[in-house]
């Protein structure tokens, strides 16, 4: 049981990378805010069900993206999206290009992608999860993240750069 | 796998955690190593990649979001051991207040006092009706049964008690031991359906921790009952019956 883990200790471990991935979900605030604190409620009141202390990371970023999910669905209902494998046309993007964009920038280039697509992404870049860690925070199949990630990446890639991609030719990668 | 089948799974990777341990990323890097134009094209890849992951990384928490949070939840605890508080005292006050309905409705007249007790239960039985477990006018088939019974049968009547006529018998209980109860007619009309008017209840007497010494008979009015309990051997003996002082009196 997760009984022995502080909540003063938990917050102050793990507020912050919480609150990243709610603004990279929400990109407003208040929102965030409230995301954060709603899965430290949630925590407080059911983290004790946790048997492996080790998985109270994953627990909370699953508890917070369920709780987006579950705000989003009183909003609209998302269409369901069938996997598809990634384009596998590779965008060029300079690091230099990318070094002059602000963080709310890339926030805002993020948000254009499909819902679909933002949550991966922002695990991706936010934490250094695997992709396996990524599938169980967000509840689906493996193969899902990666063909999730590989559309999400190529799109986020191409918006950032202004334009459609060019480069390699098409490839579907084996997911 | 060719360079372009290289890029579409690096694309995945992320520089300076576990990706590399992926066997499909692996074999791409092992194509890195061979391929100078993808190990160019690798070399931005991760120059992006770390661009993008510190970006979004940078994203401020705002100030005073983790104390809000902290504070929210010392208030929601609060709030929570408050109601269990109330909650817990009203079942508290609710059991106390069982406790002494329950001890007030269970305690029986005479409180800790043994004799008043047992003296307050026979007249009780005496009163609120019983079956005789023997109807006879035969003092000696009453004292078999209550022997056979194992029951106080040897018990010593007083002479005045002797000369009135017996109409049978009945065992009572008091914790778990035997009374013996023989039951009497005096000869003043009784209401109807009762067949006896006076009764005499004899136990051990060890078995009354505050039995009286031997000695002359305890009169008390108990409900509509003047009663006499007096010593005598190894038994005690409690007599019943409607009227005064006076009318007992004759009877002992």
């Amino acid at each position: 049981m997760a009984k022995g883990v502080d909540f003063e200790s938990l917050v102050t471990c793990h507020y912050q990378s919480l609150y990243q991935f709610a603004f990279s979900l929400t990109r407003d605030e208040a929102d965030a805010c409230d995301l954060t604190q709603q899965t430290f409620c949630i925590w407080a009141a059911k983290g004790h069900q946790l048997r492996d202390e080790s998985k109270v990371k994953t627990w909370l970023f699953t508890t917070l993206h369920r709780e987006f999910l579950g705000a989003r669905r009183k909003q609209v209902r998302f269409p369901h999206v069938e996997l598809e494998h990634a384009a596998a046309e590779l965008p060029v993007v300079p690091p230099t290009s990318l070094n002059q964009l602000d963080t709310a920038q890339v926030l805002a280039v993020l948000a254009r992608l499909d819902e679909i697509y933002r949550a991966p992404v922002a695990l991706f870049y936010l934490q250094d999860y695997s992709y396996l860690e990524i599938a169980e925070i967000l509840e689906v199949p493996i193969g899902t993240v990666k063909s999730r990630l590989a559309r999400g990446l190529e799109r986020l890639h191409q918006l950032l750069t202004g334009g459609t991609a060019t480069g390699s030719p098409s490839q579907q990668p084996d997911l | 796998m060719n360079r372009d089948d290289a890029k579409n799974i690096l694309l995945l990777y992320r520089p300076g955690t576990a990706d590399a341990a992926d066997p499909q990323i692996a074999q791409a890097l092992a194509l890195v190593k061979r391929d100078a134009e993808l190990a160019r094209w690798f070399g931005e890849h991760c120059a992006r990649q770390e661009v993008l992951r510190a970006k979004f990384r940078q994203i401020p928490a705002p100030a005073g979001l983790k104390e809000q949070i902290i504070s929210e939840q010392a208030a929601q605890e609060r709030a929570i051991i408050w109601r269990r508080n109330v909650v817990f005292s009203a079942v508290a006050a609710t059991v106390v207040a069982l406790l002494i309905l329950a001890t007030l409705w269970l305690r029986p007249q005479g409180g800790g006092n043994p004799l008043a007790i047992y003296r307050n239960r026979m007249v009780g039985a005496a009163l609120r009706g019983y079956v005789m477990d023997l109807a006879t006018d035969n003092p000696a088939q009453i004292r078999a049964y209550l022997r056979q019974s194992r029951a106080p049968a040897d018990y010593a009547l007083p002479a005045p008690l002797e000369k009135v006529a017996v109409t049978g018998c009945a065992i009572q209980s008091w914790q778990g031991v035997k009374v013996s109860m023989i039951c009497f007619r005096t000869g003043k009309p009784l209401p109807r359906g009762e067949q006896s008017d006076l009764w005499l209840f004899v136990i051990d007497r060890a078995l009354v921790k505050n039995a009286p010494p031997v000695g002359p008979p305890q009169l008390a009015k108990v409900n509509q009952l003047i009663t006499a309990v007096w010593s005598q051997g190894d038994k005690l003996y409690l007599l019943g019956t409607e009227g005064d002082e006076q009318t007992i009196r004759h009877l002992l």
